[in-house]
């Protein structure tokens, strides 16, 4: 059973891992999680994208929720936003896709074009 | 919405894109008197008396002022509500916050399921890693009392400036959340 006391050696760790790294966050993805998009399924793809985040410690990548974008046929929703690039949005984004947002786009840098739907 | 816990999940997202910096979510379910209920409070930013009763209509959402955006989740919620003969109350003051209480019976044949509580909760205090979230599940069954309590304050004393949001930190919340939960034995309901 996880105790408080497991989040002061975590606190270690990160402040460790920070001061190597020495920047922010590099990406944000932000999730659709108005009534549509969680009735379409965006909750399984959210939590998908945090286990992939956890498990291959991403630390430069923060993951948020917004509201509905007018894109309700489409739902799941995600956007990946880059400082200095394109914003990118993703469409009927299902845990398996997901998956692959997470290690082709964020990993390693090629956006997953099957599934855009959107640039600006 | 499949369950209660996307029902959930809704109107915390409401109440984040209120601004509140500290959403409360009590959920108890006692068998003895066969009520189960859903309460969030928050902080946000609250709605004027006609903006309250038009969220609760269908078809309504505020969207085009972008001051608050409410839409087909709180009338779908309400329905439900009603449905299996609970009850639905939201009250709101600008400024000072809003405040859901939903009640279902807990054997009504269309009481929808309960779903993942755990889930909703995770996706809600990492969504939105700057706001507070205090959770307290309390459940009586005939012959037991199960409570459970998780409040990220406790989280932030201890982490300082590590946001929820840096990986370790998300899976200590997805392992102790979806304990806490599990032990409340909810999802049998």
């Amino acid at each position: 059973m996880k105790t408080l006391a497991d989040l002061r050696k975590i606190r270690e760790k990160a402040q460790h891992d920070m001061k190597l790294r020495n920047s922010g966050s590099r990406i944000k993805i932000v999730v659709g999680m108005g009534t549509s998009g969680i009735a379409m399924g965006a909750r399984e793809v959210m939590k998908t994208l945090l286990n992939e985040i956890a498990t291959r410690h991403i630390v430069d990548v923060i993951v948020s929720q917004t509201g509905e974008k007018g894109l309700s046929s489409m739902e799941p929703v995600i956007d990946v936003i880059e400082e200095g690039k394109e914003t990118i949005t993703y469409g009927n984004v299902n845990p398996e896709k997901a998956k692959r947002i997470i290690a082709e786009h964020i990993v390693n840098g090629q956006p997953v074009t099957d599934y855009i739907i959107s640039r600006d | 919405m499949q369950d209660l816990s996307l029902h959930l999940l809704d109107v915390l997202e409401n109440s984040a894109r209120a601004g509140a910096s500290l959403i409360q979510i009590i959920i108890s379910a006692d068998e003895k008197s066969n009520i189960l209920s859903f309460k969030i409070t928050d902080n946000g930013s609250g709605m004027n008396a006609e903006t309250l009763s038009s969220a609760q209509n269908p078809f309504y959402t505020s969207k085009a002022s972008r001051k608050k955006k409410v839409g087909l989740g709180i009338p779908l919620f309400k329905q439900n509500a009603e449905l299996c003969e609970g009850s639905f109350s939201m009250k709101s003051e600008l400024g000072e916050g809003t405040v859901i209480e939903v009640t279902f019976q807990i054997n009504h044949i269309d009481r929808m399921p309960v779903g993942s509580l755990a889930d909703t909760i995770i996706s809600s205090v990492i969504g939105h890693s700057e706001t507070d979230y205090y959770l307290h599940i309390l459940h009586n069954t005939q012959d037991q009392t199960f409570d459970y309590e998780f409040d990220t304050r406790l989280l932030r004393e201890e982490l300082g400036d590590i946001p929820l949001t840096y990986p370790d930190v998300m899976q200590y919340i997805d392992q102790v959340i979806n304990n806490g939960v599990k032990n409340t034995k909810m999802g049998e309901i």
